[in-house]
């Protein structure tokens, strides 16, 4: 017993490779409430085959050969104290992700005699490798209604005003990269597919992609492992390369784009290549420079666009890491278009003329490190980072992550920030 | 300065405990300790939502009727204080704060890794500093009135306070939180201040800290801070809501919007109102569960809908139960609103009607076990609903014993009452025909 308390402090991933080739990182912990397991399938992001890949979880989460109807998996879901199975796709740089979750009570909490543990991963794995199948392909209606789905979802992006505008700025800058592709892919691919050519497809996937599983929570890594070798040994060929993201690109001259819908509130949003990748020594320095221009209620556009100017109620910047691109957006009355623009761009010109006061480099600095220190505590964004190590190929611990924003100085961040280039500038306004 | 009270509560079932002080003048203080949890997290509440339109200033004589959105107004204006924006002093210590104001309540908060008991001091002193100035104020409008318009272009939104507005007569719960651009440009510096002092006084507050914290240590920190500030008591506080009718306001509202599909959801006005502690959660519990029982992804209704193509898997439900009103909501995105709306309402009928069944109850029960359960890996949600359910005389661990209580006679009783066709509106947002 002490052996296996001693090891659940450690809070660090321990990696194996399963005899089919599946990654499986475990993670002993005995600060959650629940035990979560996630499953990684990575695909490359290519413009074509974004919505296929996006629909396989839809299809899949309907039934399997043991339950197979979406009603009787949630009814098994619910006995095991709400277990809950969620799918989800990511887009991470040109890198399309289906990811798996199950997340179940740690059996402490509800004296269950069962195997709480067990039953819950039967279901994933069932979900996983077991799908309804008829006719050679997967079930014909499931296919067809899952489509309609997706379908709604890709439209439903309009839905968002606040999104909207900030995936629209990015399909403009990126049209001639995969990366432009919606990471629910393009509705004139749905139309195409088919349940035969859907589930070979998922065949082929299943085999030949990199796939990674996380377990994170009270849990001994041994019976997990014998657990796990056991659940998922579906077999495996071996997995095909992940492409690189392009990164690096010059900008020659910055490209506005004008949308006009029914709106009440116009959005601008403002596009740049950062030119740097998460593996670049320049990646810290970046990632200050990012927030003393638009991550916190500190930073330049917020005491800018916002409190000074009284312009808007949100303006920030982000960075989308894994693409090298950073994103600002702000919510603005449509007349204040070119006072806002103004006020934007000489917040950026004045982080790359240094004009950083030793306040905002330091509480900029203090701000990351907490949301650092903070990952700890959420299982997802555990797994999160340590995946995100996996795709950057930059995997650090929480220490060496907080020495590394600890080292960056004025002079780094500005360094960084002469790289950024203005790529496009969208807004969306009201119509005529 | 007296501490009037201190105990403890506890729950078996979640393995959890949190220490409780109240403080003179009134002041109700809760350490919730989480072991090997980096981060730490405060909210200092105070019972002021939007619904608090009218009452008699500090309890007084003089009745004062507010321009809509001044609880979530005096929330932004709170932030700033004579030294500069307060944002900025938590920010050096690498902590985030935050605010938000619902119907019944405004929140201030933080989150920190390092430097609790600087940021903690800092969230108790600015709370308790107000600082209004008439070009601060004037500023603000600007802000919030594109907070107003980014909301005015969120079909979700707008949904669900079309229902509002038309499930409910008179009561303010049926106006927008915020207010509305035009109401927020008749708040001045004045209203602010006699709303902070009618509403901002300890005795109708509330602090929840959540974290790997001493709660002795932070139970000391609050007394010596409200040891300087020399507070009086006060007397209740006297709120005005007027007389809701049973009825709906309209049976059906309808809006346009640049929406991808049609939106709809369907309401009923709780006609049952009035309770408050442990009969008001119970009721909750019992909501809820009849709700996932009849709409949930395991339910006919649900499976039979999905297959027609009339709802996607964001189709949900809810209820929301305070003393004064309640309201169960349903819907979700739909290619068709009237027909989803009539089988809605059929689906109710058969259920009324036909009942359900005693296994469904069960694991449903069960499911909402596990999920209050997992809640707790949340600093944000412990104290969040704390605070809520203080604010109703309500301890949340009640949620445990609460739901082993509930009978399937509970469950249908509330099948009966809480669906009664006389009493629901229905709010579409249609595509506006691009």
């Amino acid at each position: 017993m002490s052996g296996f308390e001693s090891r659940l402090q450690m809070s660090k991933f321990l990696n194996y490779t399963l005899p089919n080739g599946v990654n499986l990182h475990i993670y002993p912990t005995d600060k959650f409430k629940t035990i979560v397991y996630s499953i990684f399938l990575h695909q490359n992001l290519k413009k074509d085959l974004a919505a296929k890949t996006a629909l396989l979880p839809f299809v899949l989460e309907r039934g399997s050969k043991k339950w197979p109807t979406t009603r009787e998996l949630v009814i098994t879901l619910e006995g095991l104290y709400g277990a809950d199975i969620i799918t989800e796709i990511l887009k991470r740089g040109e890198r399309q992700i289906v990811q798996f979750i199950l997340e179940i009570v740690n059996p402490v909490y509800v004296q269950e005699n069962g195997n709480l543990e067990k039953k819950g991963l039967e279901v994933l794995k069932e979900i996983l490798t077991n799908p309804v199948v008829e006719g050679g392909g997967f079930k014909e209606s499931y296919v067809n209604r899952e489509k309609e789905i997706l379908a709604n979802l890709v439209k439903g992006l309009i839905n968002d005003k606040v999104s909207y505008a900030v995936e629209r700025c990015i399909q403009e800058m990126c049209r001639e990269e995969d990366y432009g592709v919606y990471r629910l892919g393009r509705l004139e691919d749905i139309e195409h597919m088919d349940s035969k050519n859907l589930y070979s497809y998922y065949q082929d996937l299943l085999s030949t992609a990199p796939i990674d599983i996380f377990v994170l929570g009270k849990v001994d890594p041994e019976q997990t492992l014998a657990l796990m070798e056991e659940t998922f040994n579906f077999p495996k060929d071996k997995s095909f390369d992940m492409e690189p993201t392009l990164v690096y690109k010059e900008v020659k001259e910055p490209r506005y784009v004008e949308e006009r819908l029914d709106v009440n509130q116009g959005k601008l949003t403002l596009g740049y290549r950062t030119n740097i990748m998460v593996k670049d020594e320049d990646y810290y320095p970046l990632l200050i420079c990012n927030g003393i221009l638009g991550a916190f209620p500190h930073s330049k556009l917020f005491q800018n666009v916002r409190e000074k100017a009284s312009l808007a109620y949100y303006a920030s910047s982000r960075l989308e890491r894994d693409k090298g691109i950073m994103l600002i957006a702000s919510g603005i009355e449509m007349d204040n278009y070119e006072k806002a623009l103004e006020i934007i761009q000489k917040q950026v010109e004045s982080v790359k003329a240094g004009e950083i006061s030793s306040d905002e480099l330091e509480s900029t600095r203090v701000g990351f490190i907490n949301q650092v220190k903070v990952t700890e505590d959420s299982p997802y964004q555990i797994i999160g980072r340590y995946l995100g190590g996996i795709i950057s190929g930059r995997q650090e611990t929480q220490e060496e992550i907080i020495e590394q924003i600890n080292r960056v100085k004025v002079e780094d961040v500005v360094r960084a920030a002469e790289k950024i280039q203005l790529d496009t500038i969208y807004f969306l306004r009201n119509k005529e | 300065m007296a501490v009037i009270c201190e105990r403890f509560l506890e729950n078996d079932t979640i393995k959890e405990k949190v220490y409780v002080a109240t403080l003179d003048p009134g002041l109700e203080v809760f350490v919730f300790p989480k072991k090997g949890y980096n981060k730490q997290y405060a909210s200092f509440a105070t019972q002021f939502g939007s619904i608090d339109n009218t009452f008699y200033v500090e309890g007084k004589e003089n009745l004062l009727e507010v321009p809509d959105g001044v609880a979530h107004f005096l929330e932004h204006k709170l932030f700033e204080g004579e030294q500069g924006n307060v944002f900025d002093e938590f920010a050096r210590f690498g902590a985030s704060a935050n605010a938000y104001t619902n119907f019944t309540m405004t929140n201030y908060l933080f989150s920190s890794t390092d430097h609790f008991e600087k940021c903690f001091d800092l969230l108790l002193n600015f709370v308790q500093d107000p600082y209004f100035t008439k070009e601060s104020v004037e500023k603000e409008k600007g802000i919030i009135a594109q907070e107003i318009r980014m909301y005015e272009d969120n079909p979700s939104w707008r949904l669900f306070f079309n229902l509002l507005g038309s499930l409910f007569a008179v009561h303010p719960v049926r106006k927008d939180i915020a207010g509305t651009v035009e109401s927020i440009m008749d708040i001045d510096e004045e209203v602010l201040y006699k709303c902070y002092r009618t509403f901002y006084h300890p005795s109708n507050m509330a602090l929840f800290v959540v974290g790997d914290l001493e709660p002795e240590r932070v139970i000391h920190q609050v007394i010596d801070n409200l040891e300087k500030k020399n507070y009086q008591p006060m007397g209740e506080i006297k709120r005005i809501y007027p007389e809701e009718p049973k009825n709906v306001r309209e049976k059906c509202v309808r809006e346009k919007m640049e929406v991808s599909q049609p939106l709809l959801n369907l309401g009923f006005k709780d006609p049952n109102v009035g309770f408050t502690g442990r009969e008001l959660f119970k009721k909750e519990l019992a909501s809820e569960l009849l709700l996932e029982m009849l709409f949930g992804k395991a339910s006919e209704t649900y499976t039979r809908l999905y297959e027609e193509g009339l709802i996607n898997d964001q189709f949900g439900s809810t209820f929301v139960g305070e003393k004064d009103y309640g309201y169960s909501i349903m819907g979700g995105e739909t290619p068709d609103p009237d027909k989803l709306y009539q089988e809605l309402l059929s689906s109710i009928k058969q259920y009324t009607q036909g009942g359900f069944r005693e296994e469904d109850f069960e694991r449903q029960r069960r499911k909402m076990l596990g999920e209050f359960l997992r809640s707790f890996n949340s600093l944000e949600f412990i104290a969040n609903n704390f605070l809520y359910y203080h604010f109703r005389d309500n301890n949340l661990f009640d949620f445990v014993s609460l739901l082993k209580e509930i009978t399937a006679e509970d469950i249908q009783v509330r099948l009966r009452e809480l669906f009664d066709e006389k009493y629901h509106s229905c709010s579409i947002i249609n595509n506006n025909g691009r």
